[in-house]
């Protein structure tokens, strides 16, 4: 303990890190020749010319899709050095990544219930009173302007 | 082959002693139940079901800490699971602590989700899985077992800020809670690999140990490392500069999410900051000491000045309780085991008085957290007597009321500063103290001042409340419990403090 040297070679990686950055967005700014073109300036498609726009907006239900897929991600990365030791964990290691499997089996029950993986029309699941809730009294009367109106 | 060279190590498993981490596991399992139960019911569980499992759970898992606050008092503190886990009088408080904000909790998400007509499992099973954050942090006697614990505690908080998907404000407190989360989070495990390198363990025990018998000249790894720790734990409790985020995302969130937020997020991490800085870096105090003296004038003073100037009672409170986590901080800075008992009475008084200050905002705040301005509690004292009382009665125990809890919190770290020779340090933190006198009387003037309620939601939320015979006070049975259950710790500890205080000072930690 003491010496700084140990962390020379971090240090040096930082800087070359940060070097190798600058120096490819300056020499591609200096180097590149620029002759813009229509299809050029359109967004990257794999060099096709895209013919119409790209929606703007992904249904959220991907990312849903693409978090179950974390969490066995995440399950699988614990599961594989367990694989590895098995017979030293022994049973301990048994239970213990039977619980852990089963805490991650029940999110996954959680999600199906929750209707992650339905793609069909939307439907609810569980009540939901929508825009209900914003519609206060104080706000319809402001929005409508008529002091009358006190339904709600 | 790997497998080869891993085997040829003789692998050495730890005894597991789970009886100590009895509550976390509680409240983990606890939360596993309800979700599965969730899923499995095609229909909606009625919100009475979930609440009463998490008071069950919650009480449950206050069994579990007091069982080890009885081993602690027979057998006297110990570590277990590979010296990862302290179990001592600290961190038995924080176990209780966080058991009984679980048991309070429920209450105040029922009368939330009853007035917001929703249903769901989600405010129930989220705060179980940040309050076993919470635990994991008291007991940690590791620095990776804090991180994990500040994880558990923080990524529950993050969903539980953006809940209400209606508002815009409330998908921006998340992604900003998050965000600042996330970067607070990087900040420290950076601080705790610049420890490792310059002290060779992340035990807590351990690197105190080294510190003791080395004494290192012009070690900067070292210093940057605790300063980075330090930082990461300032993030979390919101001390000034690293407060930015909370204000934003106190008046963003649901404000139910809010008032659990405020109370759990300061409880571990003051927890953990106390434990490292007290048990961890005792030899380095002449070196953190000053950092801490800044960041209390600057926190205690920034939170009560800026609050005078809000129109927002939520973000009034934000500032409010920044002002609050300058005065935890207090007793650390003093570095005395009297300051340790005065931070421990504090955070563990200031978790009751800020549930319930927040629980009466929700309900006055009326549906999807509309009506938050400071002018429109005006008259909220006619329409409603009992919210209005228990709110002015949080209020001032805030602003260290006599017979209220919140006065000897105040003389306590106050003293232990005075003890520790801060004289300097202790009249700024009194001016703080009186300047924020001034915003938490506004409330209370506002409330029981002239003018009406001009609230046109008055009646819908009679209505709401009016099957119970507490309806005419405009409260649930559920929210009545709850405020109830708070001002009892509020008031029965304003006038007889002894056990309390004795349980924070008997809160000694294992290894100092």
């Amino acid at each position: 303990m003491g010496s700084l040297n140990s962390y020379l070679p971090i240090f040096l990686l930082a800087v070359l890190a940060v070097a190798f950055a600058a120096l490819s967005l300056v020499a591609s700014k200096l180097l590149a020749p620029k002759r813009p073109t229509v299809a050029k300036e359109e967004p990257y498609e794999c060099g096709i010319v895209p013919t119409y726009e790209p929606p703007r907006r992904f249904p959220v239900r991907f990312y849903l899709v693409a978090m179950i897929f974390v969490i066995f991600d995440v399950e699988v990365i614990f599961l594989f050095p367990f694989a590895v030791i098995y017979n030293q964990l022994g049973r301990f290691g048994l239970v213990e990544i039977i619980v852990f499997a089963l805490a991650v089996f029940f999110s996954f029950i959680y999600l199906i219930a929750n209707g992650a993986l339905d793609w069909g029309p939307v439907k609810a699941t569980k009540p939901n009173i929508g825009d209900g809730a914003m519609r206060t009294t104080r706000g319809t009367v402001r929005r409508y302007g008529s002091k009358d109106n006190k339904a709600a | 082959m790997i497998t080869g060279v891993i085997a040829a190590q003789a692998l050495h498993l730890p005894h597991v002693n789970y009886t100590t981490i009895m509550p976390e596991l509680i409240l983990l399992g606890g939360m596993l139940v309800l979700l599965l139960v969730s899923a499995l019911f095609k229909k909606a569980l009625p919100r009475d079901f979930y609440a009463t499992s998490v008071v069950g759970v919650g009480v449950a898992s206050l069994i579990a800490s007091l069982v080890l606050y009885h081993d602690v008092a027979s057998h006297g503190p110990f570590t277990a699971i590979a010296h990862s886990i302290d179990i001592d009088g600290f961190s038995v408080l924080f176990l209780t602590l966080v058991s009984c904000i679980m048991i309070v909790y429920p209450f105040f998400a029922h009368a939330y989700l009853q007035r917001e007509g929703l249903d769901g499992v989600e405010f129930f099973a989220l705060p179980l899985i940040s309050g076993a954050g919470a635990m994991f942090m008291a007991s940690a006697n590791d620095l990776i077992l804090i991180f994990l614990g500040l994880e558990i505690l923080s990524l529950p908080l993050y969903v539980m800020a953006g809940m209400d998907q209606r508002r815009e404000a409330s998908g921006e407190a998340a992604m900003k809670y998050f965000i600042m989360g996330a970067f607070s989070s990087a900040i420290f495990l950076y601080g705790m690999a610049l420890t490792y390198g310059a002290t060779g363990s992340l035990n807590l025990a351990e690197i105190s140990a080294f510190l003791a018998k080395n004494y290192i000249f012009g070690n900067g790894v070292l210093l940057a490392g605790m300063g980075l720790l330090l930082i990461g734990f300032l993030f979390k409790i919101a001390a000034v500069p690293f407060h930015y985020w909370s204000p934003d995302v106190y008046q963003g969130s649901p404000t139910i999410a809010t008032g659990f937020m405020a109370a759990i997020a300061k409880a571990g991490a003051f927890a953990a900051m106390i434990r490292v800085f007290m048990a961890t870096f005792p030899t380095l105090a002449s070196d953190w000491q000053p950092l801490l003296w800044v960041i209390v004038v600057l926190t205690t003073l920034f939170g009560a000045v800026v609050a005078l100037v809000q129109k927002d009672v939520k973000r009034m409170l934000a500032y409010s309780s920044i002002n609050q986590a300058g005065f935890i901080l207090l007793g650390l800075q003093a570095d005395t085991s009297k300051g340790i008992g005065a931070s421990l009475y504090y955070v563990f008084i200031y978790s009751f008085l800020i549930l319930g200050t927040f629980a009466v905002v929700a309900i006055a705040g009326a549906r999807g957290d509309a009506i938050h301005d400071i002018d429109d509690l005006r008259g909220y004292a006619k329409s409603h007597p009992f919210l209005a009382t228990s709110l002015a009665i949080f209020l001032v125990a805030q602003a260290g009321a006599p017979f209220t809890t919140g006065f000897l919190a105040k003389l306590q770290v106050v003293t232990a500063a005075i003890d520790a020779h801060s004289y300097a340090l202790a009249v700024i933190a009194m001016i703080s103290a009186a300047i924020a006198t001034g915003f938490y009387l506004r409330i209370v003037y506002v409330m029981f001042g002239d003018g009406t309620d001009t609230r046109v939601s008055v009646p819908a939320e009679k209505e709401v409340y009016s099957v119970s015979p507490l309806g005419q006070l405009g409260v649930s049975p559920w929210l009545f419990t709850g405020i109830v259950l708070c001002l009892s710790v509020t008031i029965l500890f304003g006038f007889w403090p002894q056990p309390l205080v004795d349980f924070a000072t008997h809160a000694k930690l294992l290894f100092v």
